[in-house]
């Protein structure tokens, strides 16, 4: 090993490639995907929001209200977009604290991030013709990836 | 040619880190950088001492020339 390099990402993505994201991030926690989305957000007693770190959501064709709805366990969360571009995730639910609901948020926002982010370097590795050799989750739900260069 | 390998660890938050094998030198920042500019800032690097090592893949091309410069 030459040389270690820790990156902080920054996500600026259209609608349908965080879509693909939150898809694939919903699969891997084994959330359901509603099929509809949700144009007024239900009244529940404890619901949560929180912005996904560093993102901006680009692209004319997005609707304000759009929103990708999850759910799992009695808990619904609402992947969209605020008014100023940036992802949020907000959960709801009748029998979890806000804390609990708070836990939840953070981890599925950072689990698109994850997905998008893996999603982004694949397609650019095969677009260059690297090999992708091995690939795995980890037990802490990181994802290894090996690339021959050359 | 050495074979050059790139792993990349991809956290539950997204983030990321970058471990380059078999590349020496400036050479192996450059498919670092490759990675950083498809994922976002750089936070922390580490340089081993295999950075350090001489690149073996670099070519020197030598020309002697006489008094007359020829």
């Amino acid at each position: 090993m030459s040389a270690v390099v820790v990156l902080t990402p920054i996500v600026i993505a259209t609608w349908p490639a965080l879509s693909a994201a939150v898809a694939g991030a919903a699969a891997s926690m084994h959330l359901a995907v509603r099929a509809e989305n949700l144009h007024e957000r239900e009244e529940t007693p404890e619901q949560v929001e929180v912005n996904v770190a560093e993102t901006e959501i680009v692209g004319a064709a997005l609707a304000r209200d759009q929103k990708i709805v999850l759910e799992r366990d009695g808990v619904t969360l609402e992947v969209g977009r605020d008014e100023r571009g940036r992802c949020t995730v907000c959960a709801s639910s009748h029998g979890h604290s806000k804390r609990e609901l708070e836990a939840i948020a953070e981890e599925v926002s950072g689990r698109v991030v994850q997905q998008f982010i893996y999603n982004k370097l694949m397609t650019e590795l095969k677009s260059r013709d690297y090999e992708v050799v091995d690939q795995e989750r980890l037990a802490d739900e990181s994802v290894r990836v090996s690339v021959r260069l050359q | 040619m050495s074979q050059v390998e790139m792993e990349i660890v991809i956290s539950r938050t997204g983030q990321v880190t970058v471990e380059i094998q078999g590349a020496k030198g400036p050479r192996c920042l450059k498919y670092a950088e490759l990675v950083r500019e498809l994922v976002g800032r750089e936070q922390q690097r580490q340089l081993t001492r295999e950075y350090y090592e001489p690149d073996t893949d670099v070519r020197i091309d030598t020309e002697v020339r006489d008094q007359h410069g020829q």
